[in-house]
């Protein structure tokens, strides 16, 4: 069964004048519908990957799985449990918040620069009550660094002490913390240069393996994609215009965004 | 003569800090040849801008450029960068607006770097214009616009259409399609190519991206910590890299292909050296699997014209 299901998920934004200026100026409401209608599902332990053009509604998708945003219509169903339902009750919502964490791309606005790397690493530790006693936080902090290639001495600096790609394992390590079964990335390695993200997309493939985490992975770059994904689903304007395996999809596109898109890609192989 | 637009000759670029001299390009050499596309590509931090900004004499204290020359057309330019910039040698950034001044239309732009570097009448100045956005696939009736009212792929064809206007021998495009859509991306290549090929310039494409050299590029120079690693075309470099950091380089970057679909990626182990802390002899060393004693203690010079390495020297082997 799926572990995690998209329904006819829509999402829209309001980008209307204040009311006062319609009044004045008779403009109508303006709304952009930035995802429309998009189904999809993701088996446990795979990797789902969205990609498509900046505007396509990729992050609005993500922001909606997490819990972050919540969808305009339709709904989201994880382990069995639908997300987004207003009668789930509070300690419900809490348990299902720490299953599912996001890795974002910019590593520099997602960590506090005020904050040293294990105090990062704890506050979710804390948040969910997962160990009491501070010996058993910073063993586990111990753990989490080790476990995204870092060491226990790195618990004591702070986010600026550290290259842009240590930057983003200590966003994975925070992910990881709170012992999740998803983790969404949002474009985790766009910020970084191609030998770095090799480590870090590497890392993330190692964790799934050994964790067996579910991956939504989003990202413009179809090559990282073709690497990382075991099914791809193609955004263009917040429709879903296509879906398929990486095998199926870069030989056989079907639709004529998706051609376009790997038309794009720099033929690296043909030199 | 030679047939070298440019050439740069041993430069050096440094930059003072309370606590000791950092270089941020160390005993660079290289040559672009008229009408050639050069590729300049390493990880950030490698000193590819302040290379592109030495030439272009855009180098702003407390950097300088602390040795080293740099020719162009025979003569030397680093001492007096005024005499050719914007006119015989022109830049693309990364961002657009860089270039763009928001409060003027783009035909008034256009239109006043052709007569301030060419000695022409205002009305041929005024055509000349119009023809520079047709090249860049503009509509000249869109003269009149402002830039926010174009896209941002529109919006760095303007920025060609502005660096060419003066018809340069050199372009320096420095990441010109990062910031944009991986679509536009290839039309934005492509269009600087073409019209590049069939003018006669020269360019030196900087970029993080070796798919994008690949694409786009004659010949490569690859360059770790400030040095020169690798120079060469490109087609035998992406084919056969000589230097391990190049070998890396095009091994850890993700590729469309059956056969890697779901694998492991290649991976350098170890970072880039912080620049205070420039390893002995090879900078490299540390992260290759093939260095011996004379990596770690001498650093090599350019071995074959093709590589800073220590591996290409036949006397030395394994
Ligand atoms: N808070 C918001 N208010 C209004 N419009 C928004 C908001 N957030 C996103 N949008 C719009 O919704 C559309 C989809 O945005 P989204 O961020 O999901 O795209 P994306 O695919 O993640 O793009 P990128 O690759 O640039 O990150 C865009 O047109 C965007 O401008
Ligand atoms: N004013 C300065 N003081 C100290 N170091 C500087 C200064 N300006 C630049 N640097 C350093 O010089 C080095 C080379 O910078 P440069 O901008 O040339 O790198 P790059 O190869 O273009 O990288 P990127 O891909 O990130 O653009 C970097 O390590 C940078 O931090
Ligand atoms: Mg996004
Ligand atoms: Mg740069």
């Amino acid at each position: 069964m799926s572990f995690i299901i998209a329904n006819h998920l829509t999402r829209q934004y309001d980008l209307s004048d204040p009311w006062i200026v319609r009044m004045l100026t008779s403009n109508k409401r303006k709304q952009l519908t930035a995802v429309d209608d998009v189904s999809f599902s993701i088996d446990k332990g795979t990797t789902y990957a969205l990609v498509g053009e900046s505007g396509s509604g990729k992050s609005t998708i993500a922001k909606m799985v997490v819990g972050l945003l919540a969808p305009s219509a339709g709904a989201i169903t994880f382990d069995g449990k639908m997300i987004n339902d207003e009668t789930i009750s509070k300690a419900d919502r809490q348990r299902l918040r720490r299953r599912i964490q996001m890795v974002f791309q910019s590593p520099y606005a997602s960590l506090n620069p005020r904050w040293a790397v294990g105090d990062i690493l704890k506050e979710p530790i804390r948040a969910f009550g997962l160990f009491d006693s501070r010996a058993d936080q910073d063993k586990r902090v111990n753990e989490l660094l080790d476990q995204v290639g870092l060491s226990a001495r790195d618990a004591n600096k702070y986010p600026h002490e550290f290259s842009g790609g240590q930057r983003q394992r200590i966003s994975i390590a925070r992910a990881l913390s709170s012992q999740p079964d998803v983790i969404i990335c949002d474009e985790p390695t766009s910020a970084l240069d191609v030998s770095v993200q090799a480590q870090v997309l590497n890392l993330l493939k190692t964790l799934q393996k050994e964790f067996s985490l579910t991956y939504l992975f989003i990202s413009h770059d179809l090559a990282v994609v073709s690497t990382m994904a075991n099914k791809i689903g193609v955004l263009n304007e917040g429709k879903l215009v296509e879906e398929a395996v990486p095998s199926q999809l870069f030989a056989k596109p079907e639709n004529p965004y998706t051609k376009m898109l790997i038309d794009a890609v720099p033929d690296f192989g043909k030199v | 003569m030679s047939d070298h637009l440019l050439e740069i000759k041993n430069l050096k670029i440094t930059v003072a800090t309370r606590r000791n001299v950092l270089n941020l390009v160390d005993n660079l050499t290289l040559a672009v040849k008229k009408g050639e596309i050069l590729g300049l590509v390493g990880e950030s931090g490698a000193g590819k801008s302040m290379t592109g900004s030495a030439i272009i004499g855009l180098i702003e204290k407390p950097v300088k450029i602390s040795g080293g020359e740099i020719w162009f057309k025979g003569k030397r330019i680093d001492q007096h960068p005024d005499e050719v910039r914007g006119h015989e040698i022109s830049m693309i950034f990364q961002d657009p607006m860089m270039s763009l001044n928001p409060l003027w239309r783009i035909g008034d732009q256009l239109i006043e770097v052709i007569t301030t570097h060419m000695n022409i009448s205002h009305q041929d100045a005024i055509k000349k214009a119009k023809h520079c956005l047709v090249e860049v696939g503009i509509d000249p009736s869109r003269m009149n616009a402002y830039p926010h009212t174009f896209s941002g792929g529109m919006r760095q064809r303007v920025v060609i259409a502005l660096a060419l206007a003066p018809n340069p021998s050199l372009v320096i495009a420095d990441e010109p399609t990062t910031a944009l859509d991986v679509s536009i991306q290839a039309q934005i290549l492509d269009l600087l190519k073409q019209i590049c090929k069939t003018r006669g310039t020269s360019i030196i494409l900087i970029t993080h991206d070796m798919a994008v050299i690949s694409q786009t590029t004659d010949r490569v120079c690859v360059m770790y910590s400030g040095r020169l690693a690798e120079i060469g075309i490109t087609k035998e470099i992406m084919a056969h890299p000589q230097h391990p950091y190049t070998k890396g380089l095009v091994a850890s970057t993700p590729q469309i292909d059956a056969s890697s679909f779901e694998k492991m990626l290649y991976q350098i182990p170890g970072s880039m050296p912080a620049l205070d802390n420039i390893p002995s002899g090879c900078a490299f060393h540390p992260r290759c699997e093939h260095a011996h004693d004379k990596c770690r203690a001498e650093r090599p010079e350019v071995l074959s014209n093709r590589a800073a390495c220590w591996l290409l020297d036949a006397n030395e082997g394994q």
